[in-house]
């Protein structure tokens, strides 16, 4: 493939290019869907192409092509001079740079103990029809569904720096839900744990089917469940409940490109300000976050990002205080910074790279003894959430309203019963300001995320976020109209 | 990758295949299919896409790509695959994928085999070659006016400048064919000045009619308008929303529409047929003879569309089955829902907000999810304008509100509409609405 991105960035750099690269991508992905006891689709894709994205007189251009060939690759590479020179009748001010980064070579594969696309569909097929015929044979179950897919891609990037990377990642992700009528009430109640870097053997670790049963029945008890009452009260989360709570109101607003107002048109802007990093209390100091794109197992961690920048792990927020953000190579300097930390992503061979969360999570509290039970034991009248439901935030990433999956009643220090339909609302730093504890280390759990969708055209990206429980105090509950 | 160089090296890039040539390319894949039953789908699409911020052109992209798509059934038992390449070597590993999946899947109960010829509607035009022509140096043109209003105001633009053109066709062993090619261009904007926003979007088939230089100048007005908004407190209020608010809030209403949902329960729409579910203005219909939403000859599994009414003065008179929902129920399917229009009455927004002593006029709503979805009850917050009305007449900007309400709700509770226009696939009025609840309140502007 060298002779190939050789040709894209001589053609890049022929044309006065300041800085360009080229990536390949290759993919092939397997969706195994079932609802009710109908297998709806299992299927396979094949699909590749390549990019190319170029620096010309302070302006950006890209082009994306299917055809693999040095004159292709040639060919692409003026289209995205093209675009580039178009982009410099409005341009930026001072001019694009890229910050610079060494040049690396280097070939990784990600984790994948059993390869899923050896695994026969049929075993799949199997295990939802099973999972979805035991959510279904629980009295109250109207339907049910899940589905099981898995993602191979490997990365070709090249670029006038001189790097060559060539970077491999399998991802699975499962679901399963079922969904409980009773009356004019109607509750689902869904697999928890997300998505992971990892193979066949995430699937067998999570057992869905071994879950399904469970999982029905609490649909069916979310329907006779009371409604959530309206008013102020304590949160226990858990890790999946946290999961998305964090990536909307840390992970967001602490991206560079959004605070710098290039995603003002779609998915807003951000509260925080450059100047904010180091100065900004973000949330008690019991609130700590890690950028961590070297995580095992998560669906953020790349090796490299598509700037051809090394992941990383490095601290967002210590101690309640905001110490970095995320940034790219196109964004660093915008704010003076001579490196990128390594947090742009495309989601595929015809999409730029931009700013993405990456990988992060809520550090564990520092007693490890500190355990759910002891922050639920702490709170005489609140709610105790879990999993994913709800979620909304507004556009400076400010007002948010959350929901879950599963709730219950605490009252006098325990879990008394269940609830429904539960949303909490909050400003982002009231939130995370009165967060009082955090479970320790040993009930930490990651939660891939598969659907993060930015930018315009949109894309879908992939981030794993984790947490133990935290307790937060104070919280305005059961603002639905219900 | 190998086979990728091969296609490099006979391939060609940049031609949109012509019908003939699509139709003999579907041909080969079922040709070479044994199992007896096969459904192939072909899709081109070339596209540019523009994006600004902060007054700047921040990316200018383009490319294109094509896919094949195929499902094939041993009786009960199918299996598909999906190949981005229309090489002889890539069609092979495409039928090959997709029949070792058939044949090793379990029967699905549901499965329906491939429709055979229809006859299609005729529908109007859907492709434009002036559209198809637009490069970047164009959508730069459009973005540099963008820039400059904004300037001139002492304002920050951000948006999208989108266009693009393509193919689709589907066959089957059956003997059906259906090809259809399409145009599109969009543009939208954000204007941001000091302390407040204001934003306008268009998408359209033909770039005639794009006219970005009204939109740039809604976007403008807005912003102007909206600058330094007052707090307010939440709370019911009587309404009134933009076409592009109520295309937003509705999007979510429009998904339950689906019959099967209804029938098992999970919907606000099951055990309604047939009931008034809402205001007599309301009538919500696919229709397929509107040049300014145009519709595609076809839909789902190929069947051609045709117009359906689902709402008719506020009574729900029917739901969306697919092709093995309407066998089980024994009644026609259902191509497709969009595009869908909701009828408005002949007169202007302002007539509304005139009707309107005490309220609010809502432009724009973003970050809308479920809270219940068998109650269709949403939350979501107004954005880029929202403005009190006092007296008929638009008094003031006001601070952003989150709201907790169902369109079910805003619906029932609809008093009068203005003319619709197209936001993307519908084409919907502003509509006056009683009572709708806002739950909080932000500073975000």
């Amino acid at each position: 493939l060298k002779d190939f991105t050789d040709a894209a960035l001589n053609a890049a750099a022929a044309a006065g290019a300041a800085f360009a690269d080229v990536r390949i991508v290759e993919e092939r992905e397997n969706r195994v869907l079932v609802r009710r006891r109908s297998l709806k689709l299992v299927d396979e894709t094949e699909r590749s192409g390549f990019g190319v994205r170029v620096l010309l007189g302070g302006a950006w251009g890209f082009a994306s092509s299917t055809v693999l060939g040095r004159e292709a690759a040639a060919r692409t590479a003026q289209l995205a001079v093209e675009a580039a020179r178009a982009a410099a009748a409005v341009p930026r001010q001072p001019p694009a740079v890229v910050a610079g980064e060494p040049a690396h070579t280097d070939t990784r594969v990600g984790p994948c103990r059993e390869d899923p696309f050896a695994v026969s569909n049929r075993e799949k097929a199997d295990l939802l029809l099973a999972a979805c015929d035991t959510m279904l044979n629980v009295p109250g179950v109207a339907t049910a569904a899940g589905w099981l897919g898995f993602l191979r891609r490997r990365r070709v990037i090249a670029n006038t720096d001189g790097s060559y990377l060539d970077l491999s990642t399998t991802f699975s992700y499962p679901h399963l839900e079922a969904t409980a009528v009773a009356g004019e009430e109607s509750q689902e109640r869904s697999y928890p744990g997300g998505a992971r870097q990892a193979g066949w053997e995430f699937i067998r670790e999570i057992d869905l089917p071994g879950h399904a049963r469970q999982w029905a029945e609490e649909a069916v008890m979310k329907c006779r469940a009371e409604d959530c009452p309206e008013g102020v009260m304590d949160l226990v989360l858990d890790p999946m409940n946290l999961a998305l709570t964090m990536h909307e109101s840390v992970g967001h607003p602490t991206e560079l490109d959004r605070i710098l107002g290039w995603e003002a048109n779609m998915a807003g802007r951000s509260f925080v300000r450059p100047a904010d990093v180091g100065t900004l209390r973000y949330g008690s100091e019991r609130v700590s976050f890690t950028v961590d794109n070297t995580l095992e197992g998560g669906v953020g961690s790349w090796f490299y990002d598509d700037d051809g920048v090394p992941m990383q792990r490095f601290p967002l927020i210590r101690d309640g205080l905001l110490v970095a953000l995320s940034c790219t190579r196109e964004t660093a300097p915008m704010v003076g910074w001579e490196r990128s930390n390594g947090c742009c992503r495309s989601d595929g061979f015809e999409h730029v790279p931009i700013n993405r969360i990456p990988n992060l999570y809520l550090e564990p509290g520092p007693d490890d003894r500190l355990s759910p039970e002891d922050l639920i034991a702490g709170v005489e009248r609140g709610l105790y959430i879990e999993g994913q439901g709800s979620f909304s935030i507004d556009q400076m990433r400010n007002n948010f309203q959350f929901g879950g999956d599963l709730f219950w009643l605490i009252e006098g220090g325990r879990k008394t019963r269940p609830l429904k339909k539960a949303t909490y609302q909050a400003q982002t730093r009231q939130f995370w300001a009165s967060c009082d504890a955090v479970a320790g280390r040993p009930w930490w759990r990651p939660h891939g995320v598969m659907n993060c969708g930015k930018g315009e055209p949109m894309q879908v990206m992939f981030m794993t976020h984790g947490a133990s429980p935290a307790r937060f105090r104070g919280i305005r509950v059961g603002a639905a109209r219900l | 990758m190998k086979g990728n160089r091969r296609r490099a090296q006979g391939g060609k890039e940049g031609a949109m295949k012509p019908a003939e040539e699509v139709r003999a390319l579907l041909e080969r894949v079922l040709a070479r299919v044994r199992a007896p039953r096969a459904l192939v789908q072909y899709a081109f699409q070339r596209g540019l896409a523009t994006r600004f911020g902060e007054n700047a052109i921040l990316q200018s992209s383009g490319g294109e790509e094509e896919f094949l798509r195929l499902e094939v059934a041993y009786g009960r038992r199918h299996g598909s695959s999906i190949v981005n390449r229309t090489d002889k070597a890539a069609v092979g590993r495409l039928v090959d994928r997709a029949e070792e999946i058939a044949a090793s899947s379990p029967e699905d109960p549901e499965y329906l085999p491939p429709p055979g010829p229809q006859a299609y509607p005729g529908v109007p035009p859907r492709w434009f070659e002036s559209t198809a022509r637009l490069s970047p140096v164009e959508a730069a043109g459009t973005i540099r006016e963008a820039v400059k209003a904004a300037r001139d105001a002492g304002y920050r633009s951000s948006g999208l400048f989108e266009a693009g053109a393509g193919a689709r066709a589907l066959a089957t062993s059956a003997g059906l064919f259906a090809f259809d090619r399409s145009s599109s261009v969009g543009y939208s904007t954000t204007l941001h000045g000091p302390a407040g926003s204001g934003y306008a979007g268009r998408d359209t088939e033909e770039a005639d009619r794009l006219e970005a230089r009204s939109v740039t100048r809604s976007a403008l007005e807005t912003a102007r308008a909206a600058q330094n908004p007052q707090g307010i407190e939440p709370g019911d209020y009587t309404v009134v929303f933009e076409p592009q608010a109520v295309a937003d809030l509705l999007s979510f209403l429009f998904w339950n529409l689906d019959a099967r949902d209804a029938d098992e329960g999970t919907t606000a729409f099951a055990g309604r047929l047939g009931e008034a579910m809402f205001s007599e203005t309301v009538r919500l219909a696919t229709r397929i003879d509107d040049p300014e939403l145009p519709a595609p000859p076809y839909g789902q599994d190929g069947l051609p569309m045709r117009e359906t009414v689902w709402v008719e003065r506020g009574v729900v008179r029917r739901l969306r089955h697919d092709r093995y929902w309407a066998e089980r129920k024994g009644t026609e399917p259902d191509p497709g829902l969009y595009p869908l229009f909701m009828d408005g009455e002949d007169r202007p927004l302002a007539d509304l907000v005139a009707q309107v002593e005490r309220g609010l006029l809502v432009k724009r709503l973003w970050y809308i999810r479920y809270v219940d979805r068998r109650e269709l009850l949403l939350t979501g917050l107004t954005r880029d304008g929202l403005f009190r009305i006092e007296g008929g007449r638009v008094a003031g900007p006001v601070q952003n509100l989150r709201f907790n309400e169902s369109p079910v709700v805003f619906l029932r509770n609809a008093a009068a509409l203005s003319r619709s226009e197209r936001v993307g696939p519908v084409k919907v009025p502003g509509v006056l609405s009683e009572r709708f609840t806002f739950s909080s309140g932000t500073e975000s502007v």
